[in-house]
């Protein structure tokens, strides 16, 4: 008896095996014995028989399997404490549910009153549930951000804020009365460490129309700053990172803007050596088309044997002033259907052509 | 406080500088408080963390900020949270873009030695949300940053471009040499 029920013990008694009571008791007795006899705890038994007659048998067997010799499926103790119902039974509908999720906290299935399935379902089947789930746990949840709470702190931390000043409110005024712009690029994010070498760059933005500049000093800046202007947003942009900190970089940019502000008033004795290639926009006077457009005026004048002319007459004239105004705009602007139609328009009348 | 709005510039802003304490994103933080009337004297006075200076505030035209995750779903809960945020602290949100997500890929072997027709691919997806906002005052940007970067979900980066905006500073209001004519000649000399 004590061999028979010995193997069927250890080979686990799981649900639906049946036994017969008498059997049941048999084995029970001998399990005793070989408890006694072993003095180990016995391993536990399946069935409600077991929790009668165990009682007797014994002291209260823990649910404690022994180490790898004993494996039994669905296998639950024998004084299993009963779990506690999850709070989320006791949760009312209208509790406050920041006091549940204060601050950023893990997803807890027993804390969050919500039907939740995530995951791969299995074939024909659906997400697995919340409990147990360790895709919930993974993700960030937003538990401690809901509306009520975001509303919540916001209206704490809003006395710690300050009103924009109303007399700024489009951007055209932000440029009149505070004309330069500095861009400084903060970052976060983990890692083993806060700093990052980006965020020493610092940029200036400033237009040059809000200056103190005259003709001269303008086209002296724009040629010390090379690339760093931009002729359509009439834009001077000064990046520095040459510093290790972002102050430094901020004075350094502050201080190279002062250098090349007064630099471009001084007139060095070199800058009367200007050529003509040297010149941003094309200036009609004492060029050649003036010198070409003269020469033909008076040689027309000559040869209609009128007395000689004064070149300054001819130059106030209005056809010269049309054919200078013309040949500007060619120059500067670059050639369109307009700009050429005027450009001959100005010729047939200085050549005086009836076409 | 701020000072009369509307008048002439320069105006000197009074700046909010939150208290040593630290800050806990829980509304029990404050004890007794008046019903929220955002005026500003009254309420420096009643909220015992607010205090109040004289340097006058940095304004910020605009805040740039671009959020990188690897889950688009948490950076869509992060927007509704940042712009309800801004929405309640009173700052105006110009816009919120969603820049396409890149895709980092990379095939490495798959054996520690030899194998070589025997690969395995990696992929690192990384989708954007950038926010930006305008207008702002220093304090209101410090706690709007710090409420935001606080509450900044992990695995998530964020990169914060501050356009500050200010006067043209006094030695550059006219050239310096209409000042000093005597020392000029010297100057170029040297």
């Amino acid at each position: 008896m004590a061999a028979r029920a010995g193997p069927c013990c250890r080979a686990g008694l799981s649900g639906g095996a049946l036994l017969s009571r008498a059997l049941l008791s048999r084995a029970l007795l001998s399990r005793a014995l070989l408890s006694r006899a072993s003095g180990t705890p016995a391993p536990p038994l399946w069935g409600r028989a077991a929790f009668s007659s165990a009682a007797a048998v014994s002291g209260r067997e823990g649910p404690q399997a022994r180490e790898g010799s004993v494996r039994r499926r669905g296998w639950t103790p024998q004084f299993a404490r009963s779990a506690a119902p999850p709070r989320t039974e006791r949760m009312a509908v209208d509790q406050d549910w920041s006091s549940v999720y204060p601050t950023a906290a893990a997803f807890k299935p027993a804390s969050v009153p919500l039907p939740i399935r995530m995951g791969y379902p299995v074939k024909r089947g659906v997400p697995p549930p919340k409990e147990g789930n360790l895709e919930l746990i993974k993700i960030p949840n937003f538990l401690h951000l809901t509306p009520p709470a975001i509303k919540k702190h916001c209206a704490a931390l809003k006395d710690f804020c300050t009103e924009w000043p109303s007399a700024l409110d489009s951007d055209e005024k932000c440029e009149q009365h505070f004309p330069i712009e500095i861009e400084t690029v903060d970052y976060v994010s983990s890692g083993t460490s806060i700093r990052n070498p980006k965020a020493r760059v610092v940029t200036l933005r400033v237009k040059l129309s809000n200056l103190n500049l005259d003709d001269h000093a303008k086209k002296k800046l724009i040629k010390l700053v090379g690339e760093r202007y931009c002729q359509e947003t009439d834009v001077l942009t000064i990046t520095t990172d040459r510093c290790p900190l972002r102050r430094q970089n901020y004075d350094y940019g502050m201080h190279l803007l002062t250098v090349l502000y007064h630099e471009s008033w001084k007139t060095e004795k070199w800058e009367s050596e200007k050529s003509e290639e040297d010149m941003e926009e094309y200036i009609w006077e004492n060029s050649r088309s003036q010198k070409n457009a003269l020469d033909t005026l008076l040689r027309i004048k000559a040869s209609e044997n009128v007395s000689n002319v004064a070149e300054e007459e001819l130059l106030a004239s209005e056809v010269v002033k049309n054919y200078r105004n013309s040949v500007i705009a060619l120059k500067n602007k670059g050639e369109t259907e307009s700009n050429m139609s005027q450009y001959k328009e100005s010729v047939k009348k200085l050549l005086n052509i009836q076409a | 406080m701020c000072c009369a709005l509307g008048s002439a510039f320069p105006v000197s802003y009074a700046s909010r500088i939150m208290q040593k304490q630290y800050f806990l994103p829980s509304s029990n933080l404050m004890g007794a408080r008046l019903a929220g009337s955002h005026g500003d004297t009254q309420e420096s006075k009643t909220n015992p963390l607010v205090s109040l200076s004289d340097e006058p505030e940095t304004l910020y035209k605009r805040l740039s900020i671009l959020v990188k995750g690897h889950d688009k779903a948490v950076l869509d809960s992060y927007e509704y949270f940042a712009v309800l945020a801004a929405k309640e602290l009173g700052i105006s949100v110009e816009k919120v873009d969603k820049p396409p997500k890149t895709i980092e890929r990379f095939t490495l072997l798959k054996s520690v030695h030899i194998y070589k027709k025997h690969r395995v691919q990696y992929e690192m997806r990384t989708h954007y949300m950038c926010l930006e906002l305008k207008y702002l005052t220093s304090s209101t940007a410090a706690v709007y940053l710090e409420y935001v970067q606080r509450n900044l979900p992990e695995g998530v980066a964020m990169e914060v471009k501050k356009t500050k905006i200010e006067k043209i500073p006094e030695h550059i209001q006219k050239p310096v040499w209409d000042t000093l004519p005597q020392v000029e000649e010297t100057e170029v000399k040297s």
